[in-house]
Formats: C-alpha cells, sequence, structure tokens
C-alpha cells in the first residue's frame, strides 16, 4: 500500500495538470518510466521512482481523492487562490487548575499571480439625497458618481437610486454603456427630505438582484451622511439576507452626523465595508477605492469554523487587517470574514480560553477557513490544527514581534471601542477611563495625534459633556485603520 | 502537580486577567513585562509567564535592591530624590494631555533645554536600573552618547544622563548603604 505524502507535488512529477484525467496519468506515466528507467541510455533511479510513487497514488481514485483533499487541507493545492497560515503566541503551555488564554493569529493572502480575468460588476449606486447633503456634499458625490460611470467597462451593470424619506430608482439597472440615462440621473439629484436608510437600501438591492449572476461581483454602494431612525433593524436584516444571496454592501459615511455603529454591522452583514468620509471631497477617491477593490477580489464569502476541544473555548475573534473590527463568533463557532482581495491580506487574531489539567501534547483546536472563489464559484476548503503541548514547566518561547505589534493595536481598538460602549450604558466615568487607557497605549505605540484626540474627548467628558462627532469618529476610524507591521 | 493558575493582577490598574493574557482587558497595558510595548525584557521562565504584581512590604531576596534614585540637575543644582519601586516618567508636565511625569523638568527650563513632555523612563528590574528613551525630540545620553529609542540602557551609580542638553548626575541607593 503506497503512502500518502501531501508535501510531494505528484502532478508536478508527471508533468500534468492537477486536472488530468485517468488516460492522461497513464500516459504521462509511461513517458516517464520510458525515458527515467535505469536500463535505458538516459535513466535516473531516483527520477524514476518519484514517477513511480506519483503515479501509484494518482492512478488509485480512491487514494488520488484522499491526497488531493489533504493537499487541499494545508493550502498546498494548485486550486486554492490564495494561502493560509496559522501562528500561535506558544507551543508550550503551564499545566494548570483554572483557565488560561492563548492566542492565535490567521494570515489569508490572496495569490499574487492569480489574478484572474475582470469578472462582470453589478452595482446599484444607493445615494442619501436628505437636504443635509445640500451644497458640496451633493457636488461632490456627483462628480464621484460620473467618474464612476468612465471607470466601468460598457458590460457592467448599474444602477442609480436616491432616497430621503422615500427611495426613487434615478436609473434601473442597466448596461453602462448607456450612459445618458445615468447622466440624466446623475442631473436628477436634488436634495431634499429626511434619511430613511431601509427604502434606499432595499431599492438598491432590488436593482442588484434582478440582473445578479452567479459569475457577476454583485454589490450595493450606500453613501449617506445621516442617521436613519426605527428602521435599523429591517435594514440589517435585509443586508443578512443579500449576503446569503451573495450581494454584497458598502457603507460610506460622509461627515460626523451618520451612525457609525449601525454602518460598520451594516456592511459586514452584506460582506463588505464601511468608511469614512471625512471632507466631500474625499468622495471621489473612496468611490474609486471600492471599485478597485472590488474588481480584485479573489474570494468571497469566506468563513472561519472552530472544531474545538471540550475544555476550550473561543474568547474572542478580531480582524486585524485590512482594518480592525471584533467579529461576531456564532454559537456554532462560526466567523463570516467577507471578501479577500488582492494585495489587501486578511488577518485575524483569536483569543482561546483553555482549560487543560493534564499534560502532554493535543490538539487544542481545529480551525476551518471555507470561501468561495470568485471567478470560478468554486468552494474552497482549508484546514488547520493548533497543537499544544501542556506541561508543569513549559518551554518559554518569545511571543512572535509581529504578533505582539497586531495585539497592542487591536487592544487599543477595543479599548475605545469599550468607553463607548460605556458612555452609551451612561457610565461617564468608566468611558474616560478607558479612553484614557488608550491614549497611554496610543502614545506608547507612537500615535500622538490620535492619543491626544483621545484626551481631548476625555477632558469633555469628564467636564460632563458629550465626546465631539468628529472625535469620536476619528478615533474609531482612527484606530481601527492602525496600520499593520509587516514581516 | 498542578500549577496554582492564580490570576495576572495588571501592575497599572489592579484588573485581574486570565493567566497567559498578554494585553490588560481593561487598560491594554502590556503585561509580560508591565511596561511598554517595545522594551520587553526576555521573561525569565516563571516570572515573565505570571507577571506578578508588585507586592509592598515584602521581603526582597535580591540583597542589593535599588531604593532609592537620586538625580541632580546640573545646572541648577536642584536634587531629586525618586523611589525606584515604581517606574518614572521623565517629562514637562502637560495637564490637558495627561502628562504627569514623576521627574518633571519644568522648573529646570525644561523647555529651553529641548526637554520633551515624555522624554524617557527609568526603572529598575533584579537590581539594575534602566533608563530608556521615549523617541523624545532631543534625545537621551548616557555618558555622552546617544541612546536608541525605546530601549532599555542599564546605568549604574554615578553615571551622567543628558536629557536633550540638561546634564544631570545620578545616584543609587541600595540596601547595601
Amino acid at each position: 500500500m503506497p503512502t500518502i505524502d501531501p508535501q510531494k507535488d505528484y502532478y508536478a512529477a508527471l508533468g500534468i495538470p492537477a486536472t488530468a484525467d485517468e488516460d492522461q496519468i497513464k500516459k504521462a506515466y509511461r513517458d516517464k518510466a520510458r525515458q527515467y528507467h535505469p536500463d535505458s541510455a538516459n535513466g535516473d533511479a531516483a527520477l524514476f521512482r518519484v514517477a513511480h510513487e506519483a503515479y501509484e497514488i494518482l492512478q488509485d481514485a480512491a487514494l488520488r481523492r484522499a491526497y488531493d483533499r489533504q493537499r487541499e487541507g494545508r493550502g498546498l493545492s494548485e486550486e486554492a487562490p490564495f494561502t493560509f497560515e496559522l501562528l500561535q503566541n506558544t507551543k508550550y503551555l503551564p499545566i494548570l487548575d483554572t483557565s488560561q488564554m492563548m492566542y492565535v493569529m490567521l494570515d489569508i493572502r490572496a495569490k499574487k499571480d492569480l489574478r484572474s480575468s475582470r469578472r462582470r460588476l453589478n452595482l446599484a449606486l444607493v445615494i442619501d439625497r436628505s437636504t443635509s447633503m445640500k451644497g458640496t456634499r451633493m457636488q461632490n458625490v456627483k462628480l464621484a458618481a460620473k467618474d464612476l460611470l468612465d471607470s466601468l467597462y460598457t458590460e457592467d451593470r448599474l444602477s442609480i437610486v436616491a432616497f430621503s424619506d422615500r427611495a426613487e430608482v434615478l436609473a434601473p439597472s442597466d448596461r453602462v454603456g448607456n450612459t445618458r440615462v445615468f447622466n440624466s440621473a446623475i442631473a436628477a439629484l436634488t436634495p431634499s427630505g429626511g434619511t430613511e436608510i431601509y427604502q434606499g437600501l432595499l431599492a438598491g438591492l432590488n436593482q442588484v438582484t434582478n440582473d445578479a449572476l452567479d459569475t457577476s461581483i454583485n454589490h450595493v454602494i450606500l453613501l449617506t451622511d445621516g442617521r436613519t431612525y426605527g428602521d435599523e433593524d429591517q435594514a440589517l436584516s435585509a443586508a443578512r439576507r443579500a449576503g446569503a444571496q451573495n450581494i454584497g454592501i458598502s457603507a460610506l459615511g460622509i461627515g460626523e452626523d451618520w451612525n457609525d455603529v449601525f454602518l460598520d454591522k451594516l456592511a459586514r452583514y452584506g460582506g463588505g465595508v464601511s468608511q469614512y468620509i471625512r471632507t466631500p471631497s474625499q468622495v471621489r477617491q473612496v468611490l474609486r477605492e471600492q471599485i478597485q477593490g472590488l474588481t480584485n477580489t479573489v474570494a468571497q464569502r469566506m468563513a472561519l469554523t472552530f472544531g474545538l476541544a471540550s475544555d476550550v473555548r473561543v474568547n474572542g475573534v478580531q480582524r486585524a487587517t485590512p482594518y480592525i473590527e471584533s467579529l461576531e463568533c456564532t454559537q456554532e463557532n462560526l466567523v463570516s470574514l467577507g471578501s479577500l482581495t488582492v494585495g489587501e491580506p486578511v488577518t485575524v487574531v483569536v483569543e482561546l480560553v483553555v482549560n487543560q489539567s493534564e499534560g502532554g501534547e493535543r490538539r487544542v483546536a481545529r480551525i476551518n477557513l471555507e470561501a468561495e472563489e470568485s471567478s470560478t464559484a468554486n468552494r474552497i476548503h482549508l484546514r488547520k490544527d493548533i497543537n499544544v503541548t501542556f506541561s508543569t514547566n513549559p518551554v518559554v518561547e518569545p511571543v512572535p514581534p509581529r504578533m505582539l505589534n497586531v495585539l497592542a493595536r487591536v487592544s487599543v481598538f477595543q479599548l475605545q471601542e469599550r468607553a463607548w460602549g460605556a458612555l452609551e450604558d451612561g457610565n461617564s466615568r468608566q468611558a474616560t477611563r478607558y479612553l484614557e487607557a488608550a491614549a497611554t497605549q496610543l502614545f506608547n505605540l507612537g500615535y500622538r495625534e490620535l492619543g491626544q484626540a483621545a484626551m481631548l474627548e476625555v477632558g469633555r467628558i469628564s467636564q460632563g459633556g458629550d465626546p465631539t462627532g468628529t472625535g469620536r469618529k476619528k478615533l474609531r476610524y482612527g484606530t481601527r485603520a492602525l496600520s499593520m507591521p509587516s514581516e | 502537580m498542578n500549577q496554582k493558575g492564580s490570576k495576572i493582577v495588571c501592575p497599572s490598574c489592579g484588573a485581574e486577567n486570565l493567566p497567559g493574557t498578554l494585553f490588560c482587558v481593561q487598560c491594554g497595558t502590556y503585561l509580560p513585562s508591565g511596561g511598554p510595548l517595545r522594551t520587553e525584557p526576555l521573561p525569565d521562565q516563571e516570572e515573565g509567564r505570571l507577571a506578578r504584581p508588585r507586592q509592598e512590604g515584602k521581603e526582597e531576596e535580591i540583597d542589593n535592591r535599588v531604593i532609592n534614585i537620586e538625580v541632580e540637575v546640573l545646572n541648577t543644582g536642584r536634587k531629586v530624590l525618586l523611589s525606584a519601586d515604581r517606574e518614572i516618567l521623565v517629562g514637562r508636565l502637560d495637564a490637558a494631555h495627561g502628562i504627569f511625569p514623576e521627574l518633571d523638568m519644568t522648573t529646570d527650563g525644561g523647555l529651553e533645554q529641548g526637554v520633551s513632555r515624555r522624554h524617557a523612563r527609568i526603572y529598575t528590574r533584579d537590581g539594575t536600573c534602566f533608563v530608556e528613551d521615549l523617541d523624545s525630540t532631543n534625545g537621551t545620553f548616557l555618558n555622552d552618547e546617544r541612546v536608541t529609542p525605546y530601549l532599555p540602557y542599564a546605568f549604574r551609580d554615578g553615571d551622567s544622563l543628558m536629557f536633550g542638553t540638561m546634564r544631570m548626575k545620578v545616584h543609587i541607593y541600595t540596601n547595601e548603604k
């Protein structure tokens, strides 16, 4: 019985693609065997053995399947458009009679050379036209929308929806090539009324759904500057449904008055990004980056699931790149990660609480990463195990510096998030404590400007005032975007 | 035999954290060293793992423990006696930004002589005193050599320290004296 070694590339040994059928495998083996047979003129016993070993595995359907699966599980298979790596803060833990903490960092990176051909975009631009958008905001949105038209391909689909108290489809989903329709829609944008996001979102989703294909990138881009009242839950469940149908949502907030927590959630459920646009002139650039991100998507609907040993639980999961956010871990230990784009690796930090009172090496958790390859809609499944040796006197290894740097930044983000939480609960004392701590750590890490912004808010809150919208957004989106050191 | 899994008490805010925690949940302090991130002294087995809280009045094993550091500011002749059992921040007071240095150089003309608000920190570890520059604008000098920011440098009794252009002499008082 031949043994499978997933580290070896049997397909390469025979010089065939991973998709080769039985006949191709047989033929390739016969050619190689003739070429390398020790009895032939240019014989090479080692290469002959390699080819023979590969053939033994690949000619057997069951063994070949097992081999493919193992390679995929290790991220070695040619098929996966990205790599999946795991780093533990330690491989050795002391035996304790209580719970203890350990950290795992996951890196998911798109393979650079595997840039798939550009897929068709199917977009809805949902624009807030409430009164507050009057002036430079609306002017810049119009310019940005025109830019968008120029940067899209003629075969892409686009629709434009405007909303205030109600939604209006200004340009129903159509080929971008029909520029007349879109130009007049953009011209027809005039501000008036309030902000009801749900109506606008729904209209945008409907437009995208009508033209959605398995192979197209379906996405709603929401641009708003205000708060929606009373319809948040409806909007969030619409976003969840959209996420399940492979329709993404990005939420771009302009100015200081929009509800950051709500838009963050909306985007997360829809598998997209939320962004803070400080000045109207940034609208164009942010929108351009959004489109670039969408066309560079290599995988979508990424999700992690944790298979945990009985005495292990997940304490928290945080995304560290492309931006920091706390991720929701469901009862079934599932965490949705959204999509992956070229050049923007996704890094996730997992805190595990381990309660192990016996020695020896054990598998603490198995982490499964599932994703859908964008160009083919194939499901990809990769897997990593976390093994730890428990002993009374464990080896003390230094924590990898990159991990410390990432954790330090994630920790600062969490501190300021807790501050806003405490403030909402009416506990301003606790809020100032968290903010002061965040400021201290920001100074320690060398982010003076953000540290000072935090101290300014501390001053306001401790004098009984409210934090400013600008300060809050600056801190939330500033700490969220703390740059991570690369390896 | 199982070790007692005692909680880590954060040295700066007193919150309890699970063993193995790297950053205090309440205040973000890096627990294995009890100080800023970039200056972790190599952990020595037990202690590094369960960064123990400092316990006042506890019998100390190390004989030549540093109790006090006296700093003499040479241009004004001011002498400051500092307790070595906690970290000493050197800088200039700035209440608006919450900077309250233990060694405040404002009255010695710190601003004019190029002392940053958060200039450096001094601390002791296992009987040795360290100075660490906090990426100050004009630098910290140990015996006239500029130190690299965020790296601890050991100094001895009688050494000369310079913050910006402000020079001072340090005296270390240990149990032995």
